[in-house]
């Protein structure tokens, strides 16, 4: 069953943070970890956390303006079947386009924005943006491959 | 000990930046004072050694692609060599490997400068 149902109701590890940018390294070596307990191999893992690095690091730029202090709260779910990454915030919700990024026109534009997004897009096998009881929320979805 | 390291030099012409750990948003602006001081020394032949660089976001690539196409107009370009396995796949993964110049280490990058300016 690939959605969200797969998972626990709750997260089994939840974490708040303040937008601190210097606070990204260790969010990419949790989830790393995370990633591995969820039986990732340490490359997917890698992966993972670039792709948690990439969000988070939208949310601090964009949403909160690079303004510190600002609360972003980390959930993630574990199943067998892969594992779920919700971040959520306030500030300004995302401006994520499902347009395809076409990096050629990004360079001409000199249009920095997107390449994040792409990378998470890449990287997760879904990445959906909402709004749910006046916070944003940034859930990002990698499923297991069978062995 | 600092988490990203950066530093530079001239091999041959070329201006080569030595990047050496995790650069991340955090880290970035180092990163692009250290090129745009080299751009405004019109130094426009600039190769990125990323030997001992472990970890890259776009925040880092979106610097490269900032600058490239200001240095490609003025006959220069950014390359990059040695990367290991892990940062090329990240460079891969947003389609940077078609459009920019990897080679798999300084000297063959260097190379690549020489006969550049030859043509030109």
């Amino acid at each position: 069953m690939k959605n969200s149902s797969a998972f626990p109701a709750k997260p089994d590890f939840a974490i708040t943070i303040l937008s601190q940018t210097q606070l990204l390294k260790m969010v990419v070596e949790l989830t790393r970890h995370i990633a591995t307990l969820a039986q990732f191999p340490l490359r997917e893992a890698q992966r993972i956390s670039l792709a948690i690095d990439e969000a988070v690091t939208n949310v601090i730029k964009h949403s909160y303006g690079n303004r510190q202090g600002r609360e972003i709260v980390l959930e993630y779910f574990l199943a067998e079947a892969g594992l779920r990454i919700r971040v959520l915030y306030s500030g300004l919700a995302p401006d994520i386009s499902d347009e395809e990024v076409n990096i050629g026109r990004m360079i001409k534009t000199k249009r920095k924005g997107g390449l994040g997004v792409k990378l998470m897009k890449t990287i997760m096998d879904s990445v959906a943006y909402s709004t749910q009881a006046g916070l944003n929320v940034c859930e990002m979805i990698k499923w297991r491959t069978p062995k | 000990m600092k988490s990203f390291q950066i530093r530079s030099k001239m091999v041959d012409g070329v201006a080569v930046l030595y990047l050496k750990g995790h650069l991340d948003a955090h880290q970035v602006g180092r990163f692009e004072k250290e090129l745009l001081r080299l751009i405004r020394e019109s130094n426009f032949n600039i190769l990125i050694n990323g030997q001992e660089l472990n970890y890259i976001t776009s925040a880092g690539m979106g610097i490269i692609m900032g600058y490239i196409d200001e240095v490609r107009e003025k006959g220069g370009d950014i390359k990059l060599c040695a990367l290991n396995e892990r940062v090329h796949e990240t460079f891969d993964l947003v389609g940077f490997t078609e459009i920019y110049d990897f080679s798999a280490d300084e000297q063959a990058a260097i190379e690549k400068f020489k006969r550049l300016s030859r043509q030109a």
